[in-house]
């Protein structure tokens, strides 16, 4: 084993990391302000993969096409996040949890069965756009150009999402929320209002994770509950609410996943476990997490 | 520990007095539905007795999920690992080393066991929405690794060819071994739910903290509780293999492991035979539904929404709140 293809190997896993970290910050900050867990999550990154497909087909404009497409489908997914939030669960924050993830749960029967009626059950996929297109060699081996597109998305999340949640008056109180909800409604903060915002900005960030995911070629039935699977091993090791827990658990399981499929590829997601399994050990509350009552 | 057993003991004797007393009133509906089950081959068609025998395993199934989520508060989104491994084990035994029928379904329920052990070791750590989380986790890696596992599972395709013994071939003999199956495993999953440690479960659905302050080792507890539910969902599966003749991922699945909570907080979670009546109006409904449409989830995702937000207590709970309420109407006037 020479260090370019361990090298190679690095780097597929960080591309894989960047694009858990898409979806799976979206799934983390909705968690920690609303305290709702969007079983949905996965099902609004799919369909934001499929409806880029067909705003892409239907703009023609095949070579730079796919940023408007993939513009217009976070924002569609971020109006489908207004609706859901507005209509379904505005109404169950003062009911129990299993009430809430229940509905959610129907909700990603919903969306796969209107996903079935107009996609039907093909895989699908978007050329990859302009300049992403070739491969770059690094130490002789070819490396998708486009993972850099992917991982330089997650690098700005990352450093959009520091910038909201730390430096501004939203995140402020953003945090307080998670803190201490009762608190800052009584301050005059208006809860649902933020509790809207956050979902609809969750649901743009799954939106904009699925449109960038249908380069790779992978737009089909069956894309949201393999990533959320993913999603909830990264915020469990990470723990759940957490911005740097988030990021430190994409990073391990991409990793993880990128070495695993390399040594034994039906086994990757059981490494993946593996580690999840000793985490739990050792912080059953997750790397960055808080124990929850 | 002593101290909450004798407490639990003493609930249980308040409790058994009260259920002498009423036994007669409150139970006759249990004996017309168990004679129904009997005469029931006599009067509907093959089709509907094949429909029958699926809603009472699927109400098995229902039952041990509600042991954790209704009595224990807990709510595992991965019991259908359980199920597929208990329905894996049998078919696997039978159909690719010929063993003899009973012990190919002891090892079965045997396998869904040991995982449940295994698997519950993780997961008791944990407590609410990561709880459920972890266990939808699991079930989907066992999921994964059945579905990879081409060489050894048979992935995708399957595995055909589960057949029960010669006298259990025919439906109505296969119905009847499951009535008999389905009745044992509920009255031994009612008896655990009244017996201390199924008290020692309430309290801690009720107040986990407190409970633990009383010296109750409550992961271990949880640990056990877990394994029960996961032996009888295992029983489910085995039941099933034969049933349907072979088994395939898809039993496996996290859809399936949300058939049993969609069936339990249809039909009351609070209620011991809740989840039963849930997975009856599903299973006659998807039966009478499939006759028109493909679209069978999305239905689904709208009756769980109305459920949630118009029935609260379930089916059943609507019922008893309804009869609470006459009852007391009556006493005033």
């Amino acid at each position: 084993m020479s260090f370019d293809v361990l090298f190679n190997q690095f780097l597929s896993g960080i591309a894989r990391g960047a694009l858990l970290f898409l979806v799976a910050s979206g799934l983390s900050l909705t968690f920690g302000v609303l305290r709702v867990l969007n079983f949905a999550h996965g099902s609004l990154y799919m369909l934001g993969a499929f409806l880029s497909y067909s705003i892409w087909k239907w703009l023609l404009i095949p070579v730079y096409g796919f940023y408007v497409a993939t513009l217009l489908s976070a924002l569609a997914i971020a109006g489908i996040g207004l609706l859901i939030e507005y209509t379904i669960l505005r109404r169950l924050y003062a009911r129990g949890w299993p009430e809430q993830l229940l509905a959610t749960y129907a909700l990603i029967l919903i969306i796969t069965d209107i996903v079935k009626w107009f996609w039907g059950g093909e895989f699908l996929s978007i050329p990859r756009p302009e300049p992403f297109t070739k491969a770059v060699f690094l130490f002789d081996f070819p490396f998708p150009s486009y993972n850099f597109f992917i991982i330089i998305l997650g690098l700005v999340l990352v450093f959009f999402l520091w910038w909201l949640v730390y430096k501004t008056r939203l995140g402020d109180i953003i945090r307080a929320a998670a803190h201490d909800r009762d608190m800052v409604s009584a301050l005059g903060i208006p809860i649902p209002w933020l509790f809207t915002s956050i979902f609809v900005l969750g649901a743009f960030i799954a939106g904009l994770s699925g449109a960038v995911t249908a380069p790779y070629g992978a737009v089909a039935l069956g894309m949201d509950i393999e990533i959320i699977i993913e999603c909830f091993a990264v915020v469990v090791i990470g723990g759940m609410g957490s911005l740097p827990g988030t990021l430190l658990g994409s990073f391990i399981v991409g990793q993880v996943y990128s070495f695993g499929i390399m040594y034994k590829p039906e086994l990757a997601l059981a490494f993946i476990f593996m580690v999840m399994a000793i985490v739990l050990i050792i912080r059953p509350w997750g790397i960055f997490g808080r124990p929850e009552r | 520990m002593g101290y909450f057993r004798e407490a639990g003991k003493i609930g249980m004797k308040a409790n058994n007095m009260e259920i002498k007393t009423s036994w007669l009133k409150s139970s006759w509906w249990i004996i017309l539905l168990i004679a129904a089950g009997i005469a029931a081959p006599r009067v509907i068609s093959e089709f509907y007795l094949l429909i029958l025998g699926e809603a009472l395993i699927m109400s098995l199934f229902a039952l041990s999920f509600n042991l954790l989520f209704g009595h224990m508060g807990q709510l595992p989104f991965g019991q259908a690992a359980f199920y597929g491994l208990g329905g894996y084990g049998i078919a696997m035994l039978l159909t690719k080393y010929q063993i003899n029928f009973w012990l190919s379904f002891a090892a079965g329920i045997g396998l869904a066991a040991l995982a449940g052990l295994i698997i519950g070791i993780f997961c008791v750590r944990l407590r609410g929405i990561y709880f459920s989380i972890l266990t939808l986790a699991f079930g989907q890696l066992i999921f994964v690794i059945i579905y990879k596992w081409h060489d050894f599972t048979g992935g995708d395709d399957g595995i055909q060819g589960v057949f029960p013994p010669e006298f259990l071939k025919t439906p109505v003999s296969y119905y009847y071994f499951i009535l008999l199956v389905f009745c044992l495993a509920a009255f031994i999953l009612w008896r655990i739910t009244n017996s201390p440690f199924g008290y020692i479960l309430k309290a801690m659905r009720e107040n986990s903290e407190r409970t633990e302050f009383l010296g109750i080792p409550i992961a271990r507890y949880q640990l056990v509780a877990f394994v029960i539910s996961a032996t009888f969902a295992g029983l489910a599966g085995a039941l099933w293999a034969p049933f349907y003749r072979s088994v395939a991922p898809s039993t496996l699945m996290w859809i399936k492991s949300g058939e049993p909570v969609m069936a339990t907080i249809l039909g009351g979670a609070g209620l011991f035979f809740g989840p039963v009546l849930g997975t009856f109006i599903i299973t006659f409904f998807h039966a009478y539904i499939l006759g028109f449409t493909h679209f069978w989830p999305i239905i689904m995702g709208a009756l769980i929404l109305i459920v949630i937000f118009f029935l609260p207590g379930g089916v059943l709970g609507f019922i008893k709140e309804k009869l609470d309420n006459r009852k007391k109407k009556e006493q005033q006037s």
